[in-house]
């Protein structure tokens, strides 16, 4: 292949620019072919993108579809600059040896209109052809400029379209990325060591682009305890990003100045209940879990405080799943004088402890009922997790499973205790 | 998942007994302005009761829970009564673990609301 000129080489630029289109073939551009063909009552007409040593053939009348005939004439037409006739192939000095021409069908008329750009580079043509020498008129010309005209709109306005395609999946893109990081900055990066335990947690969400209100955390407090939390504060998207900063910090400050977790839910409430005094409705709330763990022997004591959020669970040693939730406690923020509810329980050697947001539990399960606490209880005691990590795998394949029935996001945080390496597990005691 | 149902509000003030509130669809951060625009034509005084019949809902989402909310609560400060009819048990599920059961008055049918206000 020789080096191609200057005006060649801008030419294949253009033609590399619209050829990129996926979409440079279909109906319309079949149509144009089939009304040349009609307009100049000839058996075949084609449309053809000319590359630097290709011709393409996007459209095809009378023919099999995407097969063209005399290249050599199509490949000239976009030189040519206008509209070009060859009266008969037989006595064209490039033409004669095609093999369209001298073998089957016997070409002896083409007619060409390039497909010219607004800045002037001919992409390619439309073409007619004829087994006949012929004369073309003037107004067959005309007609077959202005198809090759409809044909240039066309993938002017497939080209806009892509671009606009492009702009348009870029921005979602970098929006994706940001509600990413802004999603990271409100969920702690890793979770603490904390002796004796295994704590890890899981964030499922529905949409990559949505940030949701889904929060947890475990940190250490005073006398070798430690907190730890999981809610969810309605709404999505920036505001909610907000609130869910709030809460968790106010959580944090609050355990700090006062760990019992009936207080620190109260707490908590009472700043939401500012935050929007006065402000406008509906005024945004958020449910949480709240729980203190302090060693106790081989395992934990933990006290929960739930408000207006789902049971937390326990998976024993011995397999038994139980939910550990305070009866009664209600939604944070919104309501006059709400009831946070608190009880005592033990982690012993091999249980775990389950804490999930209602993305979860309201997620629909393949009949179309909610999965609820009873499905999860249920798929976890047949799943026999025996692990903090154990606990997010399943929870993990039952999001899997779920499918398009899950339609919101859930947040998982798992903490167990190791199994005593000697001694079997002593019983446990529930939820008191 | 999508919620495309729509949402229908009307307001119902027979000549004898409470106002009926009919909500019919899906309450969500789209259509709930529909529903708090209807609570808030609703004037509540000591007997001014209103049932809001929700048998046709068929989503309701956070901001739909804060706006029955804050209409209870208003309804309360002016010593009405606001009951609430109908509830499908997976929406009532959801009241539950809130904790709202033990916050709003919940009845099987609007008729059932009804009959509790008239005793």
């Amino acid at each position: 292949m020789s080096p191609a000129s200057p005006a060649e080489a801008s030419r294949l630029a253009a033609v590399r620019r619209y050829a990129a289109l996926k979409t440079s073939s279909g109906a319309a551009f079949d149509r144009v072919a089939a009304l040349a063909a009609r307009i100049f009552r000839a058996p075949f007409a084609t449309v053809t993108i000319v590359g630097d040593d290709t011709v393409r053939v996007i459209a095809a009348h009378g023919l099999p579809p995407r097969r063209g005939l005399v290249e050599s004439l199509c490949a000239a037409a976009v030189r040519h600059g206008g509209p070009y006739v060859v009266e008969d192939a037989w006595l064209h000095p490039h033409a004669a040896g095609d093999p369209a021409v001298h073998g089957e069908p016997g070409i002896r008329f083409y007619a060409a209109a390039p497909i010219t750009t607004p800045d002037g580079e001919a992409l390619g043509s439309v073409n007619v052809m004829d087994v006949r020498p012929r004369e073309a008129g003037d107004e067959e010309l005309a007609c077959l400029r202005d198809l090759a005209g409809l044909v240039m709109d066309e993938l002017e306005a497939r080209l806009a379209t892509q671009h606009t395609v492009e702009v348009e999946r870029e921005l979602r893109a970098s929006a994706e990325r940001l509600a990413r990081t802004l999603q990271r900055t409100l969920l702690p990066p890793a979770l603490p060591r904390v002796p004796g335990l295994r704590a890890a947690a899981a964030y499922h969400p529905v949409s990559a682009d949505e940030v949701g209100g889904d929060f947890y955390d475990l940190f250490p407090l005073d006398g070798g305890r430690w907190g730890f939390f999981l809610g969810d504060v309605c709404g999505k998207g920036a505001d909610a990003a907000a609130l869910t900063s709030l809460v968790r910090y106010t959580l944090r400050a609050a355990a700090v100045y006062d760990a019992d977790p009936h207080a620190v839910l109260a707490n908590l409430d009472a700043v939401l209940q500012q935050e929007h005094a006065g402000g406008e409705a509906p005024a945004p709330y958020c449910t949480a879990v709240f729980g203190v763990l302090q060693p106790d022997g081989d395992g934990f004591g933990v006290t929960l405080a739930t408000g207006g959020h789902p049971p937390a669970l326990a998976v024993r040693a011995n397999g038994a799943v139980e939910p550990i939730h305070p009866v009664g406690g209600q939604l944070i923020g919104i309501l006059r004088n709400p009831r946070f509810a608190q009880v005592s329980a033990r982690l012993n050697a091999g249980d775990a402890l389950l804490l999930y947001t209602d993305g979860l539990t309201e997620a629909r399960t393949p009949s179309g009922s909610m999965l609820d606490e009873d499905g999860l209880t249920a798929y976890l005691a047949a799943a026999g997790p025996t692990s903090a990590d154990d606990l997010l795998t399943a929870v993990h394949d039952l999001i899997t499973e779920l499918g398009s029935g899950v339609s919101d996001d859930t947040a998982v945080l798992a903490l167990s205790v190791p199994p005593a390496t000697r001694t079997p597990s002593s019983g446990s005691l529930g939820a008191a | 998942m999508q919620h495309d149902n729509g949402l229908t509000v009307s307001l119902q003030s027979p000549t004898s007994g409470p106002r009926l509130l009919v909500v019919a669809g899906d309450l969500d951060h789209h259509t709930t302005p529909r529903l708090r625009a209807a609570l808030e034509e609703v004037e509540f005084g000591p007997g001014a009761d209103l049932v809001v019949d929700l048998s046709d809902l068929t989503f309701c989402d956070s901001t739909g829970i804060a706006t029955l909310v804050a209409a209870h609560q208003r309804a309360a400060d002016a010593g009405a009564a606001l009951l609430l009819a109908g509830l499908h048990s997976d929406i009532a599920r959801v009241f539950q673990i809130m904790g709202l059961d033990q916050l709003l008055s919940l009845y099987d049918s609007p008729e059932e609301a009804v009959r509790a206000l008239s005793k």
